[in-house]
């Protein structure tokens, strides 16, 4: 292993053993409690384990590169030559950590930084994950696809993912996170996009019913940049996941939508910023939540504008539809603005199905549970539509569905 | 015995003892086009909605027979497969459902449970091309089929595209709120039309509505006019222009003393 990267391990460890498990005093963990979670009880995964990976959504078709991460390490790595003729880099993250250590030092643990717990606790003890570096001007239409599963009960998975797009380059990546077994799952997503790069970018987290899943997604955003990122969260026992993004150059576009269906006792947690520290920036972010059962979810959200950050356009929105008495969403939305002339905007509901929209569609002959589904899923379509691919859309919302019963 | 029979129809607004109809009696027949004119608040939208079966109200007392089953006894979604239809005053937008799959999923609940019992869904084409004879006839861009129903129509939009689900399901008895509402004279014109097209010895339909307006287009057989939660006075098409020269108010006083 190179030197420079047992140092930033090292760095890593230091701020692990400092830093405490969070408590609800933490800003970013007041909705979110750990009190319940036995750390120890997890076994770090550090090799893969052999075997066949289930439960995806979004695999099905045609990749420009293919990987899954089982338990502590890649089991399936392809790439396809015609792209990696384009000098396009994409493979296991531990299997090019040498090779590619200049594509890699700048990156890795520079955009998510090791002052948070998990971030600081993956930093030192992650074992494998995904490279992803589009050159400059390169395209590539297929897109790319990384799953991660726990094989074995009670592991430990930490994953780690490099995502860079050089100046104009366009690619699509597709990150699930598969059911497999109940365990932990500790990951962080470093994404850097330089000038007029345009990047899509879909997360599905599918956990286990028992499985622990934090994660940090930061991207970095230049000059005219865009960023298209889709979240679909439906799994997992306690989930706690950050999604950041940073717009550093003038005229970039970030745009963040998210789905989530929490049933059961599911905990759902979404952290999220929205960075201008550029002028003449967009950003947009759409997420809404379905909330059965005893489920939870809690969103919040911080709208920061820089000095200098002129003509900032920032828009958040959180709409939660509860189909449950004892259902709980908590949304938060935040502005922090230290410039004049920009337009920032915000909202945020909780409500049940409006009974009288309801009778609308009952009195087209339409039966009542299925005029439920159907305000259910007209609802969450909004957020979906904002997804480009046709297909990618329709998957994501038949799997979704799948969850919502008829009541 | 007429097809809709109302009899000492009471209703509440739910939840509280605020009483808007105060017994209503009412019989029409299929083939028949009743209006029923009013004031505001005499309660005219009340009897529409509890006609259809709307949580907010609650019937106290009465009966509502309709092809010799008791309405009252079913939720709004049974009404409709019974036969019944509104056209709402205020539609509703149902974001993320398309015009053409919200009245797919509407006429494939009206077909399923037929005689057999089965699904029986209607083939796509065959409602394709139903649907876009009916957007012809109402003067609807053939596009508006994949937008979300109603999901930033203007109020004249609206009103023709409960009309044209009113088309597509073939009600026997239409109950049309305040339809005329938000139409400018081109609107009316074309909505008035495509009742009148539908209209037919199958079908009876019960007018609901402030002005007389629409009665120029739609030919009423009679009309009863509301005041207060009561039907005060019923008669033929000629006492729309009464009530033009006299107003509700003096025809309320007049049959109070009468």
């Amino acid at each position: 292993m190179s030197t420079w990267l047992e140092e930033r391990r090292a760095t890593a460890a230091e701020q692990n053993e400092a830093l405490g498990v969070p408590s609800l005093s933490d800003e970013h963990w007041r909705f979110t409690s750990l009190r319940g979670v036995d750390f120890a009880a997890f076994t770090p995964a550090v090799v893969a384990t052999a075997g066949e990976a289930t439960g995806a959504i979004l695999a099905e078709g045609d990749h420009a590169g293919r990987i899954v991460m089982r338990d502590g390490g890649v089991v399936v790595d392809e790439f396809s030559a015609e792209v990696s003729a384009q000098g396009v880099v994409f493979g296991s993250l531990a299997r090019l950590a040498d090779d590619h250590a200049a594509l890699i030092e700048p990156l890795l643990g520079t955009i998510v930084g090791y002052d948070e717990k998990f971030a600081a606790e993956n930093g030192a003890l992650w074992t494998d994950g995904v490279l992803l570096h589009v050159p400059a001007g390169v395209k590539v239409q297929l897109p790319f696809h990384v799953a991660y599963e726990i094989a074995t009960p009670a592991a430990a998975q930490q994953w780690r993912m490099l995502i860079s797009l050089g100046e104009g380059a366009e690619a699509t990546l597709v990150e699930e996170h598969l059911p497999g077994q109940p365990g932990y799952a500790n990951g962080v997503a470093e994404l850097q996009l330089a000038a007029t790069a345009h990047l899509t970018y879909v997360v599905v987290q599918d956990r286990h019913d028992e499985t622990v899943h934090f994660a940090a997604h930061r991207a970095e955003i230049a000059k005219d940049a865009t960023l298209e990122w889709s979240a679909c969260s439906i799994g997992a026992k306690t989930g706690k996941t950050r999604m950041e993004t940073r717009l550093t150059g003038e005229g970039s576009t970030g745009r963040l939508s998210a789905v989530y269906v929490v049933d059961g006792k599911r905990h759902l947690d979404l952290d999220t910023t929205q960075e201008h520290d550029a002028p003449n920036a967009v950003s947009d972010l759409a997420f809404k939540g379905v909330l059965l059962d005893s489920a939870r979810s809690v969103w919040r959200g911080v709208i920061r504008v820089a000095e200098g950050a002129q003509g900032t356009d920032a828009y958040q929105e959180n709409r939660n539809l509860m189909l449950s008495p004892t259902a709980r969403a908590d949304s938060i939305p935040g502005l922090e603005i230290d410039t004049n002339d920009v337009r920032c905007t915000h909202g945020a509901t909780a409500g049940p199905v409006d009974p009288i929209l309801k009778f609308y569609l009952m009195s087209r002959g339409i039966p009542q549970a299925e005029a439920e589904r159907m305000i259910v899923e007209g609802f969450l379509e909004e957020a979906l539509e904002r997804i480009p691919d046709l297909r990618i859309r329709e998957a994501l919302t038949t799997a979704i569905m799948r969850r919502v019963p008829l009541v | 015995m007429p097809d809709l029979v109302i009899r000492n129809l009471h209703a509440n607004i739910t939840d509280t003892d605020t009483e808007i109809l105060k017994g209503i009696d009412l019989e029409m027949s299929k083939g028949e086009i009743h209006a029923i004119m009013g004031p505001n608040g005499s309660g005219k939208s009340t009897l529409s909605h509890v006609l259809m079966g709307h949580p907010g109200y609650e019937v106290t007392e009465g009966e509502v027979m309709f092809e010799g089953v008791n309405l009252l006894d079913m939720a709004a979604d049974e009404r409709s497969r019974a036969g019944l239809f509104l056209s709402f005053q205020y539609p509703f937008a149902v974001p993320g459902v398309t015009v053409a799959n919200f009245i797919r999923m509407a006429v494939n609940a009206h077909r399923k449970g037929g005689p057999d019992g089965a699904d029986n869904p209607v083939r796509i084409p065959e409602f394709r091309k139903q649907l876009m004879e009916a957007m012809e006839m109402l003067e609807i861009d053939k596009s508006m089929a994949s937008r979300s129903l109603n999901d930033g129509f203007s109020g004249g939009e609206k009103k023709r595209f409960e009309i044209l689900q009113m088309a597509m399901l073939k009600p026997r008895l239409a109950i049309l709120d305040e339809t005329d509402s938000g139409l400018d004279i081109d609107a009316l014109r074309i909505v008035s039309g495509g009742i009148n097209a539908l209209m037919g010895p199958d079908m009876g339909t019960l007018i609901i509505t402030h002005y007389q307006r629409i009665l120029d287009y739609v030919q009423p057989d009679r009309i009863h006019v509301l005041v207060d939660g009561r039907i005060v006075r019923s008669g033929g098409a000629e006492l729309a222009k009464e009530l033009e020269t006299t107003g509700y108010a003096e025809m309320a006083n007049k049959e109070a003393v009468s």
